[in-house]
């Protein structure tokens, strides 16, 4: 019967009522939306960040994070290849050297950083080799073919079809040095990159360095993000090599992540103000339909009801409201969400010139992911259970006579 | 056997700071059965005798016996459980819950006390066709006139075989005719069922079907 009684309590003032589930559905659909914007254009930038140059995962060496130099290299042996194959979710892989040099043309030099690469592995598991600007990309086999970065082409005052000197420590120790044909220059959207780096055959490089069969990093390409953490997990497990970690995307990209984290802040912030404001909401509308009833309130305490009951009938009307409005509200923001997913917001002008610099996709994405609707709703119901605290606790120290008496 | 029993009764309510003496030092004593009126002028104490006879108030001084027991020093949760058990509440303007029927009215108490639906549905329809009020079952306290309105009243306060019923004024809206069918009905509970009723009035058909009259006179028992 307490519920009976608090389900007509709550729409006896029809319209107040619809206004408060308005506002528990407009900040229900905006808070999901809004998370499902941000969570959804994460994702999307992840991907595009990783499956430009880094990968989703990459092994390494273990002193490869702090100190990437070639001392930190190893081979890619048997048993990192059997793992790599028969890791679920593992797609594709893509060994690499890194390491730095000195380029020359003519009386032009400057610091370089070489990446050693297999175009053919790379075409799997990264896109960068897409962003060749002018010319081509070299093939796997060929030796002696460089692409470089646009800027640094010009910064030589070189270009493509010349020959290059390239001077770089080995492996051993030693010097190495070499002539190479630019055959083509890429476009990486950052002018410091774009300004340094140069893109090799792998076995060149490693002809280069010294290195013999060793690399410096092995690229992974995976089934997304999702399941990354289970297929780190499950990759490590396999590989024998206690030298080497398996890492994911934000350990290699911490950059990323950080900047990721940040603008998180800032939505969780909105998110909080948004909430706040429905809090006060709710206590006012709580808060009047209490005051209005005390007369009434005052009559059942007469009557014998207990202070908690009568506690527990103002709890159930807010909670009813509170759910209805979540309920419609998910429902409705179940719907934005998909229809961001289906026909993403793309930006044009100045926007995706800005976007593509960093390699992000000039969208804003949405996601159906249930930690959303999930986390939204509970907080949406605590926030409603904290701002009905008032006037329960009104409700609770009421008094019979002076309900009966309050006009 | 003695209801309920005040001894040296005195209410002192603050008026903006100021002390004002409600009842004086009031003893009386009510017996199981009895139809008392407590009649005065307006700002004689009535109804605050009879707030702190239904235990909603407590009294600055004396004490106040309710079935032997003193209740003065007992606890707002002891009280409830005194009100919700042994009595029942008859108000001037009906204050039926309005989002609920007149059976649900009834029920209510009986929701409180713990008794099951199907129970508490028979006894109240029971009582409402004892007191002829069956036909009002399903109507919302907006849909009766204030002499039905005040009939479900009395149901919901007799529902649960109080000790005492408390009413305050139960006829000063009703109309005489209406007014008389209700005191009627009351008659006939306090005969047939042995409820004991006190009652705040001033209107002159309930003083004179008293069976028992006190009067109050500026928070005194003049008679």
């Amino acid at each position: 019967m307490l519920l009976k009684l608090a389900w007509r309590n709550t729409w006896r003032n029809k319209r107040r009522s619809i206004i408060t589930l308005a506002a528990i559905v407009f900040a229900t659909v905006m808070a999901i939306a809004m998370r499902g914007i941000q969570l959804g254009t994460y994702t999307l930038n992840i991907r595009s960040v990783v499956e430009l140059f880094s990968g989703y995962l990459q092994i390494q060496d273990k002193r490869f994070l702090d100190n990437p130099s070639l001392a930190s290299s190893f081979v890619v042996d048997k048993n990192i290849t059997g793992a790599l194959k028969t890791t679920k979710g593992a797609l594709a892989y893509a060994p690499r050297i890194y390491a730095d040099g000195l380029i020359s043309f003519k009386d032009n030099s400057r610091g370089v950083a070489i990446f050693g690469v297999e175009p053919e592995r790379e075409k799997d598991v990264t896109t960068f080799i897409k962003n060749i600007n002018s010319g081509r990309f070299f093939i796997s086999d060929s030796s002696n073919q460089i692409v470089v970065g646009e800027q640094l082409l010009k910064n030589l005052d070189a270009n493509i079809g010349d020959e290059i000197v390239l001077l770089a420590q080995c492996y051993d120790g030693t010097l190495g040095n070499q002539k190479y044909k630019v055959v083509g220059t890429v476009k990486l959207g950052v002018q410091e990159l774009e300004s340094s780096v140069i893109f090799m055959g792998l076995k060149s490089a490693q002809s280069l360095l010294s290195m013999g069969s060793r690399v410096s990093v092995v690229a992974v390409k995976t089934n997304g993000l999702t399941h990354l953490a289970e297929i780190n997990r499950s990759l490590s497990a396999k590989i024998e090599n206690a030298n080497l970690n398996v890492l994911s995307w934000n350990k290699i990209n911490p950059e990323l992540e950080q900047a990721i984290q940040l603008d998180n802040v800032s939505g969780i912030l909105f998110l909080g103000i948004l909430i706040v404001i429905v809090a006060f909401g709710i206590l006012n509308t709580v808060l009047m339909s209490v005051v209005e009833r005390f007369r009434e309130f005052g009559v059942v305490l007469a009557i014998g009801m207990p202070q908690l009951s009568l506690t527990y009938l103002v709890y159930i009307e807010t909670f009813i409201i509170t759910v209805i409005g979540l309920i419609v509200g998910n429902i409705l923001g179940c719907i934005a969400n998909y229809y961001l997913i289906v026909y993403p917001i793309t930006f044009g002008g100045e926007i995706k010139k800005l976007y593509e610099i960093y390699h992000f996709l000039p969208q804003l994405k949405s996601t159906l992911n249930p930690s959303i609707f999930i986390s939204v709703s509970f907080l949406i119901l605590i926030i409603s259970v904290l701002s009905c605290l008032y006037p329960a606790y009104k409700v609770y120290k009421l008094e019979a006579l002076k309900g009966i008496r309050h006009t | 056997m003695e209801i309920v029993k005040t001894e040296n009764l005195v209410k002192i309510y603050q008026d903006n700071g100021v002390p004002v003496e409600a009842l004086k030092m009031i003893n009386l004593s009510v017996s199981k059965g009895e139809y008392v009126v407590i009649a005065g002028p307006s700002g004689s104490g009535k109804t605050t005798l009879l707030n702190l006879l239904g235990a909603l108030d407590k009294p600055t001084k004396g004490k106040i016996y309710f079935e032997g027991e003193d209740i003065t020093l007992k606890e707002k949760s002891d009280l409830a459980k005194i009100r919700l058990h042994k009595l029942g509440f008859i108000f001037q303007a009906y204050n039926l819950i309005p989002v609920l029927s007149a059976i649900e009215n009834i029920e209510f108490s009986m929701m409180l006390l713990g008794i099951p639906e199907k129970e508490r549905k028979e006894k109240a329809l029971s009582l409402m066709d004892e007191l002829g009020i069956k036909e009002l079952a399903d109507k919302r306290p907006n849909e009766m006139s204030g002499g039905q309105q005040q009939r479900v009243a009395v149901t919901r306060a007799i529902v649960n075989n109080p000790s005492l019923v408390l009413a305050d004024e139960p006829t000063a809206n009703l109309d005489s005719v209406t007014a008389g069918h209700l005191l009627d009905l009351m008659e006939r509970m306090n005969a047939e069922k042995n409820i004991t009723f006190i009652f705040s009035s001033h209107d002159r058909q309930v003083i004179d079907r008293a069976k028992r009259l006190i009067i109050l006179k500026d928070g005194l028992i003049e008679s």
